[in-house]
């Protein structure tokens, strides 16, 4: 192994290559979903991945990219007992589908510069038979990140290694597996350390990473998958309450845990709530600085609500969140807030009172006046209708007096 | 042909008695321009859910522009109760205040009168001083709904203010309030009072500041027999 890498460059970097071989019988079969592939079929002399890994399930098989002094190793190994259990094995998708532009000579005509580059260039394959998910890909945050010259942006093999890739979705229902739910936030954690390390801690990554709990969301359940946006953008922020929404407003979901389902709908009929809300409709790339659900609870690490030190439910705490924008706020603020609570007899019983108070108020209001109004308004009428006799000067105006008054006043006025 | 007989009341009646003097009328104006404004203004932020509402408060900048106008009137508004109220209170003080406006047990005579003259029971409506007790309940009911309005919306104008002092609870209760007894007054004003000023009959003395001899007579018999200080008028009714 030693001669491959380091006395024969351009061999070894050919010969690794080798590895990926397709057979021809399984192009055709995956041709009625996928487009077509460009230049006809991979060229290759070499149709089944048996003969790939007769080079490539060497363990040793590696190349060095990279000119002089920068080189980097890059394995050329393929295990073929996980290859062979992969989805792309299942369908019939050989070495030479994804290795697209393979040749059967030294290097399979492969050149690259580093392994990124590789990776970057190899994961282009994907789109031809992933055309959909492709798309989604390119209105995602990575794809814009590495558009803009970010080379270590995620591209599809980096979460979907090639290699061992199996089925994510269960293919009945075509919802993501429960059983393997919790392995996704490992598949981030590979560039976002920091952030996994926070959310392993958090009340649903515990549960998810700990427990295995497919209940608890893992990142790709509030952030999206392939087509999922900035996170610090104003469009995020607006939408988000409907994110934490899609799981707090599902009363099976909620029930297990005992937890409210109102938390969404107190949120939108208070000032914060209704703010975000109408602008999230009306003009959804508004910056807004009204909070949204995780500027009280947290992003990542988002705590149970009587969790001592950060939990809302905790007076003290509850008053450093609202100080973060009222720094003013003293020990009184945090009662003006009814904690996601319907206010009933128990809780916030004055507005209850005062919204019972309203309720018939305003009918009664309405319903009374208008009834008076009617009642004055038709004696009129009535009065007007049935004095036609009267001469037109005595009715001065629609609804004044009965007969006697009339009279009256006519004397009065002779 | 009512509007001509209209016309030739107005014509014929020479005498007009002073009802509103010129600070009172424009206290009017205020009230219902600055009234106007905080209703159109505050309904859209409290139907939040309908169109009309959110293409009104579609951007942060719209939003903060309805609410200035919003809290520009409410300062127009509180100026005008603190001016009102405490003219009485001055007034009170040096036992000038008429008393006009106090609810009495002849009002409450009055309505039972009213209403059984509505219901047919009887032929005649009653007799009113001033102000009659329709105007009196007008009155009491803005006068007492505005200082809910006033006070409830500086609550939750201020609330980190507010609650320096007094209980965070009363913040949302001050909230709900605003918004609920919006609704009540503007159903009020506007099937009460526009009734009764525009379609009874068309009492502009708010804006003229006087009543004519005969809408005395026919409106207010006893304040009219009282300035004439005779129970019977020189005219000859009974």
């Amino acid at each position: 192994m030693k001669i491959w890498q380091n006395k024969f460059n351009l061999i070894s970097l050919a010969i690794l290559i080798m590895v990926l071989l397709l057979p021809s019988v399984g192009v055709a079969a995956l041709q009625k979903n996928a487009p077509a592939f460009e230049g006809g079929q991979p060229q290759t002399s070499i149709n089944n991945d048996a003969e790939c890994l007769t080079c490539h399930s060497n363990q040793a098989m590696s190349v060095k990219f990279g000119i002089q002094e920068q080189k980097e190793t890059y394995s050329l190994f393929v295990n073929p007992d996980i290859y062979n259990t992969t989805v792309h094995k299942e369908v019939g998708l050989g070495c030479v589908g994804c290795h697209v532009g393979f040749k059967a000579e030294m290097g399979h005509g492969f050149n690259f510069n580093s392994v990124r580059e590789a990776t970057l260039k190899l994961s282009e394959a994907c789109g031809r038979c992933h055309g959909d998910l492709n798309d989604a890909v390119m209105d995602g945050v990575h794809a814009k990140q590495l558009a803009t010259g970010n080379v270590q942006a995620a591209v599809c093999s980096d979460c979907h290694s090639p290699h061992s890739i199996t089925r994510i979705k269960d293919q009945q229902t075509g919802a993501t597996n429960p059983a393997t739910h919790y392995l996704i936030s490992t598949t981030c954690q590979k560039c976002h350390s920091e952030i996994f390390a926070k959310y392993s801690q958090s009340v649903h990554g515990s549960a998810s990473v700990a427990d295995h709990n497919p209940d608890a969301p893992t990142c790709t359940d509030c952030h999206g998958v392939h087509n999922m946006e900035d996170p610090r953008s104003a469009e995020f922020r607006l939408r988000s309450p409907q994110i934490c929404a899609k799981c707090h407003t599902d009363l099976n979901k909620m029930a297990k845990y005992g937890l409210s389902i109102n938390v969404m709908n107190t949120y939108v009929s208070d000032f914060h709530g209704t703010t975000i809300t109408i602008f999230e409709k009306v003009s959804p790339d508004a910056e807004s600085n009204k909070p949204v659900c995780y500027d009280c609870h947290g992003i990542h690490d988002i705590a149970k609500s009587d969790d001592p030190s950060k939990g809302l439910q905790i007076k003290e705490n509850l008053l450093k969140t609202c100080q973060k924008c009222h720094p003013d706020a003293t020990a009184n603020f945090p009662d003006s807030w009814t904690s996601h609570y319907i206010p009933d007899t128990e809780k916030y019983p004055t507005v209850y009172y005062i919204n019972l108070f309203y309720q018939f108020l305003i009918p009664g209001v309405l319903g009374g006046m208008g009834l008076l109004v009617l009642l004055d308004f038709g004696r009129a009428m009535l009065d007007r209708l049935h004095k036609p006799k009267r001469k037109p000067t005595a009715h001065p105006k629609l609804s004044t007096k009965p007969t006697k008054t009339e009279e009256e006043q006519d004397g009065d006025g002779n | 042909m009512t509007i001509d007989n209209n016309v030739s009341d107005i014509i014929e009646s020479q005498k007009t008695y002073k009802r509103f003097g010129i600070g009172q009328r424009l206290e009017h104006y205020i009230l219902m321009l600055s009234s106007t404004v905080l209703l159109l203004t505050g309904l859209p932020q409290k139907y939040r859910d309908f169109s009309w509402s959110q293409i009104l408060l579609s951007t942060p900048e719209r939003l903060e522009f309805i609410r200035l106008i919003h809290h520009i009137s409410a300062i127009a508004l509180t100026l005008l109760a603190v001016y009102h109220f405490g003219k009485a209170i001055i007034k009170l003080f040096q036992k000038k205040l008429s008393g006009d406006m106090l609810i009495t047990w002849q009002d409450v005579l009055d309505a039972f009168g009213m209403m059984k003259f509505l219901l047919f029971i009887k032929k005649e409506k009653p007799k009113f001083g001033k102000f009659n007790f329709e105007q009196k309940v007008t009155y009491w009911v803005v006068a007492i709904g505005f200082v809910l309005m006033i006070l409830s919306g500086f609550i939750i104008w201020f609330p980190v203010g507010f609650t320096q002092w007094f209980p965070g609870g009363a913040v949302p209760a001050a909230k709900l309030m605003h918004s609920s007894e919006a609704i009540a007054a503007a159903f009020f004003i506007l099937i009460w009072h526009i009734y009764h000023v525009h379609i009874e009959r068309l009492n502009l003395s708010i804006f003229t500041g006087k009543l004519t001899e005969k809408e005395m007579k026919e409106y207010h018999k006893k304040e009219y027999d009282r300035v004439e200080h005779s129970v019977k008028p020189k005219s000859g009714a009974k």
